[in-house]
This record gives structure tokens, C-alpha cells and sequence, in this order.
């Protein structure tokens, strides 16, 4: 930089520094050139005026140099004033201005001898000098002419200067207020700037700190890999941007939309690359707040379906399209009322929606109908209005439960009651039965309460095997060893022999009843009523049934052996008649109790099923 | 109305497929000196309806085997026989007045068989 010249170092902005040198020369000639401006440029006088004022300016020099040298020097003191005039008014008046003083000097010299005339040498005189002072006009207005020029170059690059410094100042609020970072890195990637907004939303308190650090090391991770590859584009002269994430100065983790260009000069090269980082945190985060809605609702396994205020449908989720058989469906031709049996149709239009409007809420049971198989869904249905960001209600909204399982488990549950209160009146009938029967035939109350408390617990045994099975069937075996176990130790008292096989739960009450009543019998008069008699209960499937007309057969024995002799009892009381009666009608078949003098017998023989449950066999 | 049946006809048809229930029914008349017929179904019902005219009591279980049950009964007799008493026992809800036949009793199950004598004594044919 030259001694002439001094540098300003305008800052505008961080790192943005703009350079302008002037001349001296230009300052110090700016008071004079001030002055002159307003009288050559900017007032240039009319042209009477111009010529009017050089006439009077040469007849006044005449008139002082006539008052002052006579006929002397007439020549004298002319010449500046043309040159001021030439200077002032321009060119065209100082030629008047040199023809009046060439005439002016020319009448002085028609003063001096040869009076009247004049000389040749006066001739020449006066030519001369009207040509010198020409000349000199010539120069001046060459001269004026220059100062013209310079004075509006200077204005032009005043006007420049004042342009350049109002874009500066615009570009450098535009760089402050924008809430992007701006950087301006070089070629390496090294930070060289930073916009102010730029440093608040990367929470830089001190950018010299950070100045000339490698841009990508800001990043980590993937962000840093990003970072990397846009800078290697810019460097070959490419734009490119990328998102990510990446923590401010103080360490918060924000998301960023980044875009790095190179900042190219006039003629196309570039030394600088430009990077723009946005903060898109707070949009990043309500897309993935909104993201996380969504799929709550498309997930969701209730219907979720929302409609316009005049009813057309613009959502629903897959639940609610699997639910009413809508896949793939065009929704936009569908109204709320579509998704209604035309009997609940006008409750939804008269009293939900209506009450949708009035409380901001209903919820209740309602009735959908398939689209396909229009079958009907019960539901349990919550409706409410559908607001837009302003909070002005743009239709309306439904959570809605299929309610189908639940109905089902309804009715379920009320049928299990009803068969439950039926089955426990059918024991308690049971229950009257067998009362009424034992007194009926009781001795005594007190064997009778001892008779009736002995039927109720085998009663209960047989309740007990059912209940297993869901009242729906009995294992032969376990009935028979359960309703036995309190007379004798099964498997060396009592014997059970027989093969797998499964009893009609009608049956079991009634044979375990009976087999009690053997029992007792047994211990009271029978094989286990002394220490060394045993009990046979043996039962056998015969025949295979697959023929017609020959049924298969279930065959069941009690036989008692090594009891003490056996004798018909004088009297059949409620025991005996219904181990027979009863039998032979449950089971259909034939019952008989045959009292051997060596042990009781007892034959029970029926059809296969009229007994068991008859399994498909293999 | 004595015109049908002669007065102290004690007659009676218990149908009930529960043998043990049954029993107990036709014990409890025969004891009082009641003929008691018996039937396990509908159908048997209805032969022994046809064979002894002289029946004046019916009381049947609902729940039964068979193609007609005791309702579809009780309607049967309440045609057939029109005089006959009348009594329908079930172990679930009683059904609907209009489906029940006319001057027919509901017993629900378990019930007290001497109410149910003594409904019959006061009856008019009794």
C-alpha cells in the first residue's frame, strides 16, 4: 500500500471487511473544487446572462485600466479577466470577452498616434493579442472542461460509495437478523466468519475463539461424515446439503438443515465456501410428536375414524376399515351415515351428533353395519368434535370398540348363569328326591338323618366328577372310586376292573347314588361288613357296534365275595329300589340284584350309548 | 264342570325323563291313594293320554328328550283333553304367560308336592 493512500478498514460486519482509498490531492483541492462546483456546474447562468456579465466584466477592466494607465498598456489587465470570464461562464463568453477587449484596446490605441488610425504594428499588436488571449481562452475552457469531468466522476463515485455503504449496511442487518448460522469457511474448511445470528443460535459468546477451527469438527458421527462429503462438493465446486445433528457451543443437541455452496467471484472462481445451518429442532420434533399420533391411531386396534361437519368421511384407520370391511375402499364417497343399519341412522343423526354438538361429547353403545356381509358390530362408540389449529370445529371424531367379544362373553356369561341356576334347581330336585325317599322309607329319624347325610355326600362325590368335566361327561373309573372310597380301601377291599370309558353326565348322578347304596349295603350286611370279604366291580364293552342291528353293549357287575351269608331282605327299602328302578330307566337297559347265599350280585346290562359317550375309534 | 270326569277320579300322568324325580312324584300319589301313570318322553306320554281316558292330572317337566318337549305338551293335552289339570315344571325361567296353555300351573324345580295336591283338591272337578 503506497504512502499516498491510507486504508479504511470499514467493519460492516464479523469478518466482513470492505477497503477504500482516496488521494490526498482529492482532499485538499475538495474546498476549492466545492466552490467552483456551484458556479461552473450546478449554476450555469442563461446566456444573456453569460454575455451580459462578460461585457460589463471587460468594460469595467477598461474603464479601471483607463483610470489607471491611460493610454498605456492598453492591453493590460484584460487578459486575466477573460480567463476568470472563460473560467466562469465558459468558452463562447470568453471569445466575447476577447473580441471586446481586442476592441476595447483598439479604441486606446486609436488614441495614441497616428491618432484615428492605427499602425501596422498596432495592427499586429492587437492581433497577437487577440489570438494569445483566444488561446488561452481555449486553454482555460480545456481546463473547466477537466474540473467538469472530475467533479462528476467524484460525484459518480461519491454516489457509489453512498450505494455501496447502504448495501453493506442492509447485507449486514440481513446477516444479523436471520436466524440461519451463516459461515463463510475457506477452502480447508477452517471458519473465517460467522453471522451474529448465526453465533446466538450456535450459542458462540466469543467467535474469535472458534475462528479458523475446521468446520467439520463441529460434527460427529454421521453429521461429521455429511459435513465432510459437502465440503469435498463445494471444493469442486458443487452445492449440497444435508440434515443432522449437531450440538451448539453450550451443548445443545439441536437438528440442523445444513447447505454449503462455494461463493464464487465475478469471473466464476471461488476461494470461499458459503455454509447455511437452519435450526430445525422445534420442526423436526412436532414432525416426530405428530408422527408418533399417527401411528398411534394407525395402530391402534379400536376404530378411529374422523368426518367432515357434513358428514363425509376423510380418515379412518386400518382397525376401523378391517372392522366394517373397507380395504382398499375410496373413502371420500362415504358418509357417517353409511357406516349405520338404517334403524340406528336416525338415533346417530338425531340424538349422537346432536348431542356431539351440544356437550362436546357422547359416548354409548351403538350398531355398525359390515360393508360387505352387513352383518351388524356392536360397539361401544365415543364420538366428539374434530377442532383445526384455530379451535374451530371441522367435524367430527369416533373411538370406537368392537364390542362383538364382549357381547358374546355377555351372552355367554348369562347362558352359563341360566345353565348354572338350572343345573343347581335340577340338584335340589335331585336332592328333594332323595329326602322325601328316605324318610318315606325310614324306621327311625335317626337312621334316616344317618342314611340321607350318607346320600348326600355321594351325591356330592358324583357332583364332584362332573364338575371335572364341565358337567358334560364322567370317567366310569372315577366315579366308581370316588363314590366308594369311604366304604373300603380301593384295590384290596374293593376292586375295580374295567376299561377307560366315559359316562353320559346324565347317568352319573344316578350310578354313583347306586353304587353308594351297594356300599352301604355291603358294609352293613354284606362282603364288607366283616374283615375278610371283598367287592368285584368290574364293567366290559361287548361288541364292536359297527354291524347293524347288533349294538355294542356295556355290561356292569358288583360282586361280593367271603361276607357273611346272604339272606333277601324281608323289606326292599329306598336302597334297593333304586339301584333297580332308577338304572334300568337312565340307562335303558336291564338292572336286577341277585342275593346268592355266598354274595350279593348285582347285573347291570345296557346299550353302549345309552351309557357312554362313544368316542370315534381309530 | 263335573260332566267329564267322575268326581273323585284320582288319575294322574307324571312325565319327567329323571327317574329319580319321577320316583319320587308317583310315590308320593300312590301313597295318597292316587293311580299313577308314568312316562320318560312326550311320545310315551301321549300313548298313555290315548289308552286311559280317565287321567285328569298331567304334570310334565319342560325338559325333555325327544322331538316334543313338556310345553309342546302341555298344549297337545290342553286341546286334546281340555278339562285335564294341568301342571308344567321346569329348572330355568318360567316361560311367558302366552306360552303357557290356559289354565296350566308353573312349577319352578325344586316345588312342594303337597301345594301341588292341594291345588288339585280345590280344583272344581275335585
Amino acid at each position: 500500500m503506497g504512502a499516498d493512500t491510507r486504508d479504511t478498514c470499514v467493519r460492516t460486519g464479523p469478518g466482513s471487511a470492505f477497503l477504500v482509498s482516496r488521494t490526498r490531492e482529492d482532499t485538499r483541492l475538495r474546498s476549492l473544487l466545492d466552490r467552483l462546483r456551484t458556479a461552473l456546474v450546478a449554476r450555469r447562468p442563461s446566456f444573456p446572462v453569460r454575455y451580459g456579465v462578460a461585457t460589463l466584466a471587460v468594460g469595467a477592466i477598461a474603464l479601471l485600466r483607463w483610470a489607471l494607465f491611460a493610454e498605456f498598456a492598453p492591453w493590460f489587465l484584460f487578459t486575466p479577466g477573460v480567463v476568470v470570464v472563460a473560467l466562469l461562464l465558459g468558452g463562447g463568453a470568453g471569445l466575447w470577452a476577447t473580441g471586446l477587449a481586442t476592441a476595447c484596446a483598439g479604441i486606446v490605441l486609436l488614441a495614441v498616434p497616428p491618432l484615428g488610425a492605427l499602425s501596422l504594428i498596432q495592427v499586429v499588436a492587437s492581433t497577437i493579442f487577440a489570438a494569445t488571449t483566444a488561446g488561452l481562452v481555449g486553454v482555460v475552457v480545456a481546463l473547466r472542461h477537466a474540473l467538469i469531468e472530475a467533479e462528476a466522476s467524484r460525484a459518480a463515485l461519491a454516489r457509489s460509495a453512498a450505494a455501496a455503504e447502504e448495501r453493506e449496511a442492509f447485507v449486514t442487518s440481513v446477516l444479523a437478523s436471520s436466524t440461519d448460522c451463516i459461515k463463510v469457511l475457506d477452502l480447508d474448511g477452517r471458519l473465517t466468519f460467522m453471522s451474529e445470528g448465526g453465533q446466538q443460535v450456535m450459542e458462540v459468546s466469543d467467535f474469535n475463539a472458534i475462528r479458523g477451527c475446521p468446520w467439520p469438527d463441529f460434527w460427529t458421527g454421521q453429521g461429521h461424515q455429511e459435513a465432510v462429503a459437502a465440503l469435498t462438493e463445494a471444493r469442486a465446486g458443487r452445492a449440497r446439503s444435508f440434515v443432522g445433528r449437531a450440538c451448539t457451543m453450550r451443548g445443545t443437541s439441536k437438528w440442523w438443515h445444513v447447505a454449503v455452496s462455494p461463493i464464487r467471484n465475478p469471473d466464476g472462481t471461488f476461494d470461499r465456501i458459503l455454509s447455511v445451518s437452519r435450526d430445525i429442532t422445534a420442526l423436526r420434533e412436532s414432525e416426530e410428536e405428530r408422527d408418533r399420533f399417527v401411528r398411534l391411531a394407525e395402530t391402534s386396534t379400536d376404530f378411529i375414524g374422523m368426518a367432515q361437519t357434513d358428514g363425509r368421511i376423510f380418515y379412518l384407520n386400518d382397525a376401523a376399515r378391517r372392522m366394517v370391511g373397507l380395504d382398499g375402499t375410496d373413502l371420500t364417497a362415504l358418509t357417517i351415515a353409511d357406516f349405520f343399519p338404517p334403524e340406528q341412522v336416525a338415533t346417530v343423526a338425531g340424538e349422537v351428533l346432536p348431542a356431539v354438538d351440544r356437550d362436546g361429547h357422547w359416548s354409548g353403545e351403538l350398531t355398525l353395519r359390515h360393508f360387505r356381509t352387513g352383518a351388524l358390530i356392536p360397539v361401544l362408540s365415543s364420538l366428539f368434535p374434530v377442532t383445526d389449529s384455530e379451535g374451530a370445529i371441522v367435524g367430527t371424531g369416533t373411538v370406537t370398540r368392537d364390542f362383538r367379544a364382549r357381547k358374546a362373553a355377555e351372552e355367554e356369561l348369562r347362558l352359563l348363569n341360566g345353565e348354572l341356576a338350572h343345573r343347581l334347581k335340577n340338584v335340589l330336585a335331585v336332592v328333594q328326591s332323595v329326602t322325601r325317599q328316605t324318610l318315606r322309607n325310614a324306621s327311625d329319624l335317626g337312621r334316616a338323618s344317618e342314611d340321607l347325610s350318607a346320600r348326600l355326600v355321594a351325591l356330592g362325590t358324583a357332583t364332584d366328577v362332573l364338575t371335572n368335566a364341565s358337567w358334560r361327561s364322567a370317567d366310569l373309573r372315577e366315579l366308581t372310586a370316588r363314590s366308594l372310597a369311604p366304604h373300603g380301601e380301593i384295590g384290596t377291599r374293593i376292586r375295580l376292573d374295567g376299561p377307560d370309558l366315559t359316562l353320559q353326565p346324565q347317568v352319573a348322578v344316578a350310578l354313583a347314588l347306586a353304587l353308594h347304596e351297594l356300599a352301604t349295603n355291603a358294609a352293613k350286611y354284606g362282603s364288607l361288613s366283616n374283615d375278610a370279604g371283598r367287592v368285584e366291580v368290574s364293567w366290559q364293552v361287548q361288541g364292536e357296534g359297527n354291524g347293524e342291528g347288533a349294538e355294542a353293549r356295556f355290561r356292569l357287575e358288583w360282586r361280593e365275595q367271603g361276607g357273611p351269608p346272604v339272606a333277601p331282605p324281608t323289606r326292599r327299602g329306598f336302597g334297593s329300589t333304586l339301584i333297580e328302578r332308577s338304572l334300568r330307566s337312565y340307562f335303558g337297559g336291564t338292572a336286577g340284584i341277585d342275593y346268592r347265599p355266598d354274595g350279593l350280585v348285582f347285573v347291570m346290562d345296557a346299550r353302549l350309548s345309552d351309557a357312554a359317550l362313544v368316542r370315534d375309534e381309530a | 264342570m263335573g260332566q267329564s270326569t267322575p268326581i273323585g277320579t284320582k288319575t294322574i300322568l307324571v312325565v319327567e325323563d329323571e327317574a329319580l324325580l319321577r320316583f319320587d312324584v308317583i310315590d308320593f300319589f300312590e301313597d295318597r291313594g292316587w293311580r299313577v301313570y308314568e312316562a320318560e318322553n312326550a311320545e310315551q306320554a301321549i300313548a298313555l293320554l290315548d289308552r286311559h281316558g280317565e287321567i285328569r292330572v298331567v304334570l310334565t317337566d319342560v325338559q325333555m328328550p325327544g322331538a316334543m318337549d313338556g310345553l309342546k305338551l302341555a298344549h297337545y293335552v290342553r286341546d286334546r283333553f281340555p278339562p285335564t289339570l294341568l301342571f308344567v315344571v321346569s329348572g330355568q325361567a318360567p316361560p311367558s304367560a302366552t306360552a303357557l296353555p290356559a289354565r296350566a300351573t308353573f312349577l319352578p324345580k325344586p316345588f312342594d308336592l303337597n301345594r301341588v295336591l292341594r291345588q288339585i283338591e280345590r280344583s272344581p272337578v275335585g
